[in-house]
């Protein structure tokens, strides 16, 4: 089943207790804020009114209202506290859902490219990082203002109704019609900025990169001046969506003030013929005034929006499937463990020039492949592993065409480049074969003579290789890729220079493992020169060679 | 020659570099102070029109003798309110536009300020970064500044001016009051101070943590086609998911302690508020403790005070959101200040070329050191005859670059130099530099197609002038198949390194100077190209002179004089400061 593709609804489903509870201490802390400027507003109101009458004072019962005024200040601090930890606690754990789902997507394209730029490498993480912000800054204050807005409203009606009318018109402007009008704006600048911005930098680099030329062919100023231009544009394309924010902050404030003085405006009546009692205007008023904070996070929401978008795009992109035309082919059946078969047919590969090959291996075979470097070794390995289409004839498998994909878990390759982790040496050894067991792990080090080196490393199997393999030397981790392959049993082995690095001894002693392992499968060998030791095997061997 | 060492003793600290940067767009930047202060002040009295018409309301409410208030009155203080309503908004939106342009401007200035210093070839930045770091720097660093020069530049003057202003007006009204907000005020920055630097501590472990995050994914990313063929993808899935879980529970710890310095100014805000009230509130009922009976703070006064006491804080808060923009700025500037520094050295020379072209080099005793007094280069002579070509070879670290940087003009040197019998340093730059041409290790492109690129180093050149020099490099072929149009781009130019280089001595070819100076040219090409692109080299080279850096020699036989520069000869030699 392929995976779907990233909606930005879906992103709360993968934690939905973290988030409504996120959403929930967030509301409790509005309706604090609010409430705590509501109830001092009452408080004071009501406290007036009564000094103000003989006796009056002492029938007011102030303990409540001082009291609710102590809980609202306390829940409001507390609640602040509370929805931050859980905002955050949510965030990290969308993170982790989204990276896992990610690598995912990744991991079932049979054609997975990125092995390009690490440019784009860190597009990615910063895109899944771009993708929290959406239930930060995009539901979560929508869900509040809309909330708060249903209670501030609810509470008015109950006031009265001419107050409600009053204050509708400003708070649903305010909140809903003037971002709905200039959202779409801002969060369609916000989803090209990526892309600007990448213009702008790739156009540096590569006058960064021709920097001594351009100087000496006096071109460096006319770059300087383009870059200018370039610059300024991206600044005004960001200074743009600011200003499209501030402008709608402006609007909103003018909404909001223009319903806060239609209230005070039919507050006098309402108040002369009894209706409204002053210390509930008062509250409704403060409320009122702290419903601006509420609002506020709308306006930088789109922004948001915008940015979000964008990444999705751009990470649903990543992992689309390419020609389906590969997905067509049926993978390989396990038949080929018994007795396996592989035929060459015409087969033609880049940069081999017009050559063709016919050739039939089976179990037990071994296909030595030499000559010098650029002349298409790699390409035919590249092209028997499935990862190159061959450019004519045809290259069957126990009869079948395959591909990297159809064949996965019979194919054993050792490419030019090839990837260890930045895990421990184990861990490394043990991807693909979980259960493989310490004494296993050791018996393959032996088999690439690497198991002295592991005794006297500190931590032996546990030793770090570091990024790119950093804490080992290139022969030792093309070893360390090799055993890793050892690990396993597969009917057809490829492998691409095998014994660089190493001195005779070690290497006969490689070639003899590998032979020994490979003795029921096909092997098959690039190699500079001919590898020491193989004429033991001589029997068994055929030989391509290939001229420059 | 005088060096005027990159070193200081006390290096202009990051602030200092910041304020130097905000006083480009002083008159912006306290204009939008002005602003805002006007918004206090307009606050100020859209509360007391506020508080005063409340009072009205109330005194009629209570007392039926209280003489109503004149219509006209109330329509004006009700347009006065309105004013101040409908302005504050607007003097915010000017402040903000304001300090967006500002930032905008002081961020593009700086930018050129970069570029323009890398336009002499004697730029410090070629010997440290590669191209990507320094673009990133450029770029991004620089956009972290946008935060300080947008908002906490005028917000931390805010943050301590309208406090007090809010305390002076407020004061008349009630002392109590007054000094219970003075009180906290001074305690949350100092609290947030304390937290503030725990905080900062333990964010830079989390951003370490989070790029060693970042890192294990991307690592197990890259890798991915080795892990579809080991079929160990659903392993290395579970690897990602405990990287992040671990990342989530030590970022959480981090985070409970970074929250409590903003939860404890929400504490102060929040307390001071509920006690104003209450005092303000047992006040007007007359049963203060130690004033019973008395109404210490009447209505419009209290209420007044009660509306204002929130903004008191607000700053405050405002500032704290924005606190992170100032150590953003400040570890900003760090990464910038040796792109900032003057290039320090610069070729003196005036007089122009005598003699005829190809020129013929002479040295003697050449010595180059680095800033620091390292030694890195030391040639005894050189006699290179014009129109003849010279190999240099050497470990990493014998001075074969810094040869080539001093033909440059880029590096200070001492010891003879001369060009056609005339000393170095007296030349002209500019004009030595149009006698010459330079390729280095890996040839770059511009985005464009082959017909701009090719155009970069002579505009004039007609189109058969640049397909003459293609034919010539060997890209006859290329250009048969794609003609000049043809677009290259970051992903995928579609050439391969060999092309690459041919593609950039056709420029070399274009112009067509008498000497030639080439760094590394193949280094990074299989053996195949390689061997191609000196057999090429030999044919262009004809007729000129030819500097050429390589560590390999096949098929450079042909070249003229060969010369091996050797580390130990650096080494022997003691520290000698020029």
């Amino acid at each position: 089943m392929p995976p779907s593709d990233i909606r930005l609804r879906q992103l709360l489903a993968s934690r939905k207790g973290a988030w409504s509870l996120s959403l929930l201490l967030g509301w409790i802390t509005l309706i604090a804020v609010l409430g705590l400027l509501a109830v001092s507003g009452w408080f004071i109101t009501a406290s007036a009114a009564a000094g103000l009458l003989v006796a009056g004072a002492y029938s007011f019962d102030f303990f409540r209202p001082a009291a609710l005024i102590r809980l609202a200040a306390m829940t409001r601090t507390a609640g602040r506290y509370a929805e931050r930890l859980s905002s955050h606690h949510a965030v990290l754990a969308l993170l982790q859902d989204l990276r896992c789902r990610v690598f995912g997507r990744l991991a079932a394209n049979p054609a997975s490219t990125l092995q390009s730029s690490a440019r784009q490498q860190h597009r990615l993480v910063a895109d899944i990082d771009l993708l929290d912000r959406f239930p930060l800054s995009v539901v979560a204050p929508w869900f509040w203002a809309s909330s708060i807005l249903v209670l501030l409203l609810a509470f008015y009606s109950w006031l009265s109704p001419q107050l409600l009318y009053a204050a509708l018109a400003g708070l649903v402007s305010g909140w809903l019609l003037l971002p709905l009008l200039t959202g779409q704006q801002v969060a369609r600048l916000a989803r090209l900025d990526a892309d600007k911005a990448e213009e702008r930098r790739v156009f540096l680099l590569h006058s960064l990169q021709l920097r001594v030329p351009l100087v000496i062919w006096q071109q460096w100023q006319n770059r300087q001046q383009k870059f200018a231009a370039l610059d300024a544009d991206y600044l005004q394309h960001q200074a743009a969506q600011t200003i499209a924010s501030s402008r709608l902050l402006l609007w909103q404030h003018w909404a909001l003030a223009l319903g806060f003085l239609l209230m005070l405006w039919v507050a006098g009546p309402l108040l002369a013929s009894g209706q409204l009692q002053l210390p509930w205007l008062v509250a409704a008023l403060l409320a009122y005034l702290g419903f601006y904070e509420v609002v506020a996070p709308l306006t930088t929401s789109f922004i948001a929006l915008g940015l979000s978008q964008a990444a999705r795009d751009r990470l649903n992109q990543l992992g689309q499937t390419q020609a389906p035309a590969s997905a067509a082919l049926n993978p390989l059946a396990q038949a080929g463990q018994l007795a396996p078969q592989l035929s060459l047919q015409q087969l033609q590969v880049v940069h081999a020039g017009e050559r063709r090959f016919d050739l039939e291996l089976q179990a037990g075979d071994i296909l030595l492949v030499t000559g010098p470097s650029g002349s298409g070794k790699s390409s035919l390995l590249e092209t028997l592993a499935g990862h190159l289409p061959p450019l004519q004839g045809r290259c069957l498998f126990d009869g079948q065409a395959y591909d990297s994909s159809s064949a996965a878990g019979m194919i054993g390759y050792l490419p030019q480049q090839f990837d260890l982790f930045n895990l421990g040496l184990a861990q490394n050894l043990r991807l693909g074969v979980p259960a493989a067991t310490d004494a296993e792990l050791w018996q393959v080090l032996e088999q690439v003579a690497l198991a002295d080196w592991a005794k006297a490393q500190p931590l032996q199997l546990d030793t770090p290789l570091g990024e790119h393999a950093v804490a080992v030397s290139g022969g030792q981790a093309r070893r360390i890729a090799l055993a890793r392959l050892l690990l396993r049993r597969q009917p057809l082995l490829l492998l691409d220079e095998p014994f660089a690095g190493l001195d005779t001894d070690s290497a006969s002693r490689v070639l003899h493992s590998i032979c020994q392992h490979q003795q029921d499968s096909i092997l098959v060998l690039v190699s500079h020169d001919v590898p020491p030791g193989l004429e033991q095997f001589q029997e068994r061997v055929q030989q391509l060679h290939f001229q420059p | 020659m005088p060096v005027k060492t990159a070193t200081h003793n006390n290096p202009p600290p990051a602030v200092s570099q910041l304020r130097q940067l905000q006083a480009l767009q002083k008159g912006r930047l306290r204009l939008a102070l002005l602003l805002a202060l006007s918004n206090t002040v307009l606050l100020i009295a859209q509360y007391s029109l506020l508080a005063w018409l409340l009072n009205q309301w109330l005194q009629a409410s209570i007392n039926p003798d209280f003489p109503a208030t004149a219509p006209r009155m109330l329509l004006l203080v009700f347009i006065a309110l309105a004013g101040c309503m409908l302005l504050r908004p607007a003097l915010q939106y000017g402040r903000e536009r304001l300090c967006l342009t500002a930032s905008v401007q002081i961020r593009h200035q700086l930018r050129e300020r970069v570029l323009h210093a890398l336009a002499q070839p004697a730029s410090q930045l070629a010997h440290s970064d590669s191209e990507g770091e320094l673009a990133s720097r450029v770029l991004d660093q620089v956009d972290a500044l946008d935060g300080y020069l947008q908002r906490y530049v005028v917000q931390a003057q805010l943050a301590l001016l309208v406090p007090l202003l809010l305390l002076v007006v407020i004061t008349p009204f009630s002392g109590l009051a007054a000094l219970l907000l003075l009180l906290t005020a001074p305690l949350v920055p100092l609290f947030m101070i304390i937290l503030g630097k725990a905080a900062s501590a333990s964010s830079r472990k989390q951003l370490q943590a989070l790029s060693r995050l970042g890192g294990r994914f991307l690592d197990l990313v890259r890798g991915m086609r080795t892990l579809q063929q080991l079929q160990a993808t659903a392993q290395a899935q579970e690897q990602v998911a405990q990287a992040a879980e671990g990342y989530r529970q030590r970022t959480m710890a981090v985070l409970r302690l970074a929250f409590l310095s903003s939860a404890v100014l929400e504490f102060f805000a929040a307390l001071s508020i509920a006690l104003v009230a209450v005092y303000l509130g047992l006040g007007l009922l007359g049963i203060l403790p130690w004033a019973k009976e008395v109404i210490p703070v009447p209505y419009a006064g209290a209420l007044f005070i009660l509306l204002l006491a929130p903004e008191f804080y607000a700053p405050l808060r405002q500032l704290g959101n924005d606190y992170h923009a100032k150590a953003d700025a400040e570890a900003a500037m760090q990464e910038l200040e040796p792109l900032l520094q003057q290039s320090g050295w610069q070729h003196p020379g005036e007089q122009p070329l005598q003699g005829s072209l190809p020129v013929c080099i002479q040295a003697h005793d050449l010595v180059v050191s680095s800033a620091n007094g390292r030694l890195r280069l030391q040639l005894n002579s050189l006699h290179l005859p014009a129109g003849h070509s010279l190999l240099l070879q050497g470990a990493s670290g014998a001075g074969k670059s810094s040869l080539l940087q001093v033909l440059l003009g880029a590096l200070p040197y001492s010891g003879s130099l001369t060009i056609n019998g005339q000393d170095f340093a007296t030349l002209h730059l500019p004009d030595w530099l149009d006698t010459m041409d330079y390729l280095a290790q890996t040839p770059g492109f511009v985005e464009g197609s082959l017909a701009d690129n090719l155009r970069l180093a002579r505009p004039q050149a007609t189109d058969v002038q640049l397909q003459q020099a293609l034919v010539q490099v060997g890209l006859g072929e290329l250009l048969a198949e794609r003609g000049l149009d043809w677009p290259l781009s970051e992903r995928g130019s579609g050439l391969s390194g060999g092309q690459l280089s041919r593609l950039a001595l056709a420029r070399l070819l274009l112009r067509d100077r008498p000497l030639w100076l080439l760094d590394e040219p193949t280094a990074h090409l299989d053996l195949d190209s390689r061997r191609q692109i000196h057999q090429l080299l030999q044919q262009l080279g004809r007729g000129r002179s030819l500097i050429l850096v390589s560590h390999s020699s096949t098929d450079l036989d042909w070249v003229d004089q060969r010369l091996e520069l050797t580390a130990s000869t650096v080494a022997e030699v003691p520290n000698a400061t020029v």
